[in-house]
């Protein structure tokens, strides 16, 4: 007993020694997100992005004088382990700012979390609409578009076409149920005759999609809106490739025509998927694009994604607030932030005053081969500027009240 | 007689001091430990002192803490009633399951509860509407008392104390030693008329009770809830937890979740293959220490004790 | 649609057939499984794991050779011959010296078996994303009653058979499966007899992670590549090895058909509860039938 009495002081003492973590001469970062899975083609993107972006920063002066730096942990795409994650961060690193995660239930719990803990938490990839939503408040950003905003944009490409009957089919989880719940009630607003025939909803991390399409085509929908999440996205186009699904039944997948979907498929990928993306390299081919794009393969070895982008422009906002706030101060930070608005490689972004949001544009395409490229990409490019389908500030606050 | 009571009172003043000068980080980590131990040892003595396989523990673990989590957001009740509530909900569960499971032996036993545990994993999991699925339940509402950092860790505290004690003196008792009559010789504690299937039944639905007192520790701390909190990959985590420690020592789950947790929090930042190291500990642990780190320790420095401590 | 129209129609045939080319992976998996369980007593956690390994094997073997037909037929070749090497080691390094201790400690090695494997394919390949596709000759679907059916899926419905009779082959009618079967029920006396047990033993679980390699290896087309393979297939494995008899390769079949079925009929008739049919089988199976449904070797 005596021995475990020793073992166990000797432990705590240690603690407390590794206790007194430096409140140094740099502002500190902290990414929780996944880098296990199939979901690292989007989330290496949002590091590297950052990455490039902080160097650039750190290269030209740091912020305020200090160096921005940044520490990654992988939640492995579990919540409770993403929430001990932001924890440890925030209680043993001392991050000044919390950055994640591509797991919308990990961010909203890790969003909680920072609402109690006061730290301001970026949020990078998870499109949940309840973040900056109906459960928004002062210490989340969201860096990255929402369900909300994909469902607004879609209905409005949607409401213009043809197509009554609809087949709704995703992952049964949070991002999957928003995303098609937003389109689906912009849709049907805008288009009162659409006619929901039917729904499958899989497990998250599913593989095996063959029941669920024979399913579907047995109802023989006009149109099926596949709800998946960055899990899922491949499976479900390799699954649809193998059964012939996107030239039985026209269907439309977010983030169906971005690279990072694309890619591991190469020349594999169906053709005549619609989808909608956030960021595409090739498109709009504008100088600042692709001089952006250039950079990133430069030191990567690879084109751009949306996760780029995203990690990209957090770098610039962090530097830019901060030197707007004037001093290393969390509340200061985020007055600054709030309400500002920068330049990107596809436009002038806003991170909107109510509700911590960030605006963006909206490309909606189809999938097609290309000549130049080994991957196919997305065609017939529309794109929908982000004022003509967010939702208003009123409509955000009352969310909030409920 | 009585400074076998000294050690642990100790320790207990110890940690009830620590908010005091330790940083918050530490005190959150401490309470996990606390809570894990108890998990450690609800389980213990179904597995150490009852010899049964209980190869889904965490079910009971994650029942507690749902039933908790779900009466705190969902029904308007007291919170003090809440957090009986998911303790009582897995024992209840484990009495069903108790009773369904332990006509088997050994592996079936272990089996048959791990198909079962698995279900009601299952259901939480895609019961989106209720249970909050995949999701679980972020932001439960906790009251004030123990909201902050440190009245959850002195709720913690006080709640472990109680429990470890409360488990101890069952151990103990006749019923304990009944118990382990049983897991020695099944035949014979029957011949001298002990009711095997009773006994177990019995220890079953404590155990459940306990693993579910330390799932609604875990409310307190964590304000949330995840299914994966009874995944079956945690059940062999807890168990892990016993045989680290050792299993046939009071003590034993409570040393071995503390390691285990500790390593956990601080190794894992600095490796990013933690489950390798875990495995190579694993193995090196069960070759050259199988009667894990206390019972070791038990052999070496105490030998006339026997098996307890 | 009506509960009948539902039920005859060529949405069921396509389902079932899908449930079917699903048995096949689990089929062979956990007949592997089963093997061990029976001959050797233990369960082996570490099966998962190395089912995931015979995945990622065989994606190296086929992104080294280009693709094609023949890397493919080569990967599904050396991938279980891998993974059984792998078992060698295991079961001779490892597991030999420890027959004598408690079963659960036992156990326990194997899950900190699969813990190693798992971190080690992490090493080894890294945590991307990895995609391979048929070979040229089964791409694409048939037309089954109008509804589509990938041929591969086809390919894996003919596979199966062949697995189970070369299986039944093996432990009936040969000579070291006869033994083993012998071993399985009494190894003592079969070492009284002079057979070194060990080799059986050997034998049997270096079968077994072929077997594991195999169903991983027939898999990768048809799904992704990807760390937590290991986690989601060792627990449906072990619930059909329980439900159909352990040691038994025609319970192995019998469970895995049941669990195949049932889950994709369960999908289609309750979408969102689906996945919770094959364990509700299971539930079913055990509670009238708890050492299974056919004769367990022990």
């Amino acid at each position: 007993m005596r021995r475990i009495v020793s073992v166990l002081t000797g432990v705590i003492v240690v603690c407390c020694v590794t206790a007194f973590a430096f409140a140094g001469p740099t502002i500190k970062v902290g990414i929780v997100d996944t880098y296990t899975g199939p979901v690292t083609t989007y989330t290496y993107d949002v590091r590297d992005g950052f990455k490039m972006g902080v160097d650039q920063i750190n290269a030209k002066g740091g912020v305020l004088g200090k160096k921005l730096e940044f520490v990654v942990r992988d939640d492995t795409f579990k919540s409770d382990v993403g929430l001990a994650m932001a924890k440890e961060l925030i209680l043993n690193e001392k991050v000044d700012i919390l950055m994640g995660t591509i797991n919308s239930a990990t961010a909203l719990a890790i969003s909680d979390l920072c609402k109690k803990e006061k730290v301001p938490f970026l949020v990078t990839f998870s499109k949940s609409g309840k973040i900056t939503g109906e459960k928004g408040h002062r210490y989340v950003f969201n860096l990255n578009e929402n369900t909300d905003m994909i469902g607004r944009a879609t209905a409005t490409v949607f409401a213009k076409k043809p197509y009554i009957k609809y087949w709704i089919a995703g992952d049964d989880y949070e991002y999957g149920h928003a995303i098609a719940d937003a389109i689906w009630n912009h849709l049907k607003t805008l288009n009162p005759k659409v006619q929901m025939i039917g729904q499958s909803w899989w497990k998250m991390r599913e593989t095996d999609f063959n029941p669920y399409i024979t399913q579907i085509l047995a109802a023989k929908p006009d149109f099926v809106i596949v709800a998946t999440g960055g899990g899922s996205m491949v499976n479900f186009q390799k699954a649809a490739q193998a059964t012939g699904f996107n030239k039985r039944a026209p269907f439309y997948q977010h983030t169906g025509i971005e690279l990072s979907t694309l890619m591991p498929q190469g020349q594999n990928a169906p053709e005549g998927v619609f989808g909608t993306a956030n960021y595409l390299f090739y498109y709009p081919e504008t100088k600042v694009n692709k001089s952006f794009a250039t950079d990133f393969e430069k030191l990567y070895g690879r084109h751009p994604k949306s996760g780029a982008l995203y990690g990209y422009m957090a770098a610039q906002f962090i530097a830019n607030a901060y030197k707007k706030a004037g001093k290393v101060d969390k509340e200061k930070f985020i007055d600054s932030l709030e309400g500002m608005a920068l330049d990107s490689p596809i436009g002038k972004l806003e991170v909107r005053k109510c509700d911590h949001q960030i605006v963006l544009p909206m490309f909606y395409g189809v999938t097609k081969k290309s000549p130049k490229y080994e991957f196919l990409v997305g065609g017939d490019l529309v794109s929908i500027a982000g004022k003509d389908y967010m939702p208003t500030c009123e409509e955000i606050s009352k969310a909030r009240a409920k | 007689m009585k400074w076998k009571y000294a050690v642990p009172l100790v320790l207990l003043a110890l940690l009830a001091a620590m908010p005091q000068f330790l940083p918050r980080f530490h005190i959150y980590i401490i309470a996990i430990v606390l809570l894990t131990g108890l998990l450690a040892t609800s389980l213990n003595l179904a597995i150490g002192f009852g010899g049964i396989y209980q190869f889904h523990h965490a079910v009971f673990y994650g029942v507690g803490a749902y039933g908790t989590a779900l009466m705190l957001t969902k029904s308007g009740l007291p919170a003090p009633l809440c957090l009986v509530a998911g303790p009582m909900a897995a024992a209840a569960l484990s009495l069903v399951m108790g009773i369904i499971c332990v006509r088997l032996s050994k592996l079936y036993f272990g089996m048959l509860q791990i198909s079962l545990g698995s279900l009601v994993w299952a259901i939480v999991y895609r019961w989106y509407s209720f249970t909050g699925g995949d999701n679980g339940i972020p932001g439960i509402p906790v009251p004030e008392w123990i909201a902050s950092p440190e009245g959850a860790y002195y709720y913690i505290l006080a709640v472990t104390a109680v429990c470890m004690y409360a488990l101890h003196r069952i151990v103990r008792s006749p019923f304990g030693k009944a118990l382990e009559g049983i897991r020695d010789n099944p035949v014979r504690s029957e011949a001298i008329g002990i009711h095997v299937r009773l006994h177990q039944l019995a220890a079953l639905v404590i155990a459940g009770f306990f693993g579910g007192v330390a799932g609604s520790l875990f409310v307190v701390i964590e304000t949330s809830v995840f299914p994966d909190m009874m995944f079956w990959t945690y059940s062999l985590e807890v168990l892990v937890m016993c045989l680290l420690g050792g299993m046939y020592t009071f003590f034993g789950p409570l040393v071995g979740s503390s390691i285990l947790v500790l390593l956990r929090t601080y190794v894992s930042v600095y490796i990013p293959y933690w489950h390798l190291f875990l495995g190579i500990v694993l193995t090196l642990l069960i070759i050259f220490l199988p009667d894990g780190v206390l019972g070791f320790a038990v052999r070496r420095f105490r030998p006339k004790e026997g098996r307890l401590a | 649609m009506g509960f009948l129209e539902i039920l005859f129609s060529a949405g069921t045939l396509s389902q079932i057939l899908t449930g079917l080319s699903r048995t096949t992976i689990l089929f062979i998996v956990s007949s592997g499984l089963s093997l061990i369980l029976g001959v050797l007593r233990i369960p082996n956690i570490a099966h998962g794991s190395l089912y995931m390994i015979g995945a990622f094997t065989a994606y190296s073997v086929i992104a080294f050779l280009g693709g094609g037909t023949f890397a493919f037929f080569a990967a599904m070749v050396a991938a279980p011959l891998v993974v059984a090497a792998i078992g060698f080691v295991m079961e001779r390094g490892f597991f030999s010296y420890l027959y004598d201790r408690e079963h659960l400690m036992l156990l326990l090695l194997t899950f900190s078996f699969a813990l190693i494997l798992g971190d080690l394919v992490k090493i080894f390949w890294g945590t991307e994303f990895r995609s391979i596709e048929p070979p040229a000759f089964i791409q694409g679907s048939a037309e089954i009653l109008g509804l589509p059916v990938p041929y591969y899926n086809l390919f894996l419905l003919a596979v199966g058979p062949f697995i189970a009779v070369f299986l039944w082959l093996v432990v009936n009618r040969t000579k070291i499966g006869k033994i083993s079967r012998a071993a399985a029920v009494d190894a003592e006396m079969v070492s009284a007899v002079g057979i070194n047990v060990g080799w059986v033993f050997a034998f049997t679980f270096v079968l077994g992670c072929f077997l594991a390699g195999l169903g991983g290896a027939l898999i990768a087309p048809m799904t992704s590549v990807s760390l937590g393979m290991d986690h989601s297939l060792i627990m449906e494995a072990f619930l059909i090895v329980i439900m159909g008899g352990l040691g038994n390769v025609w319970g192995a079949l019998l469970g895995s058909l049941i669990f195949g079925l049932t889950q994709s009929l369960g999908i289609m008739v309750w979408p969102q509860f689906g996945i919770v049919f094959p364990y509700l089988a299971v539930v079913v199976v055990l509670s009238f039938r708890p050492r299974g449904l056919l004769r367990s070797v022990w």
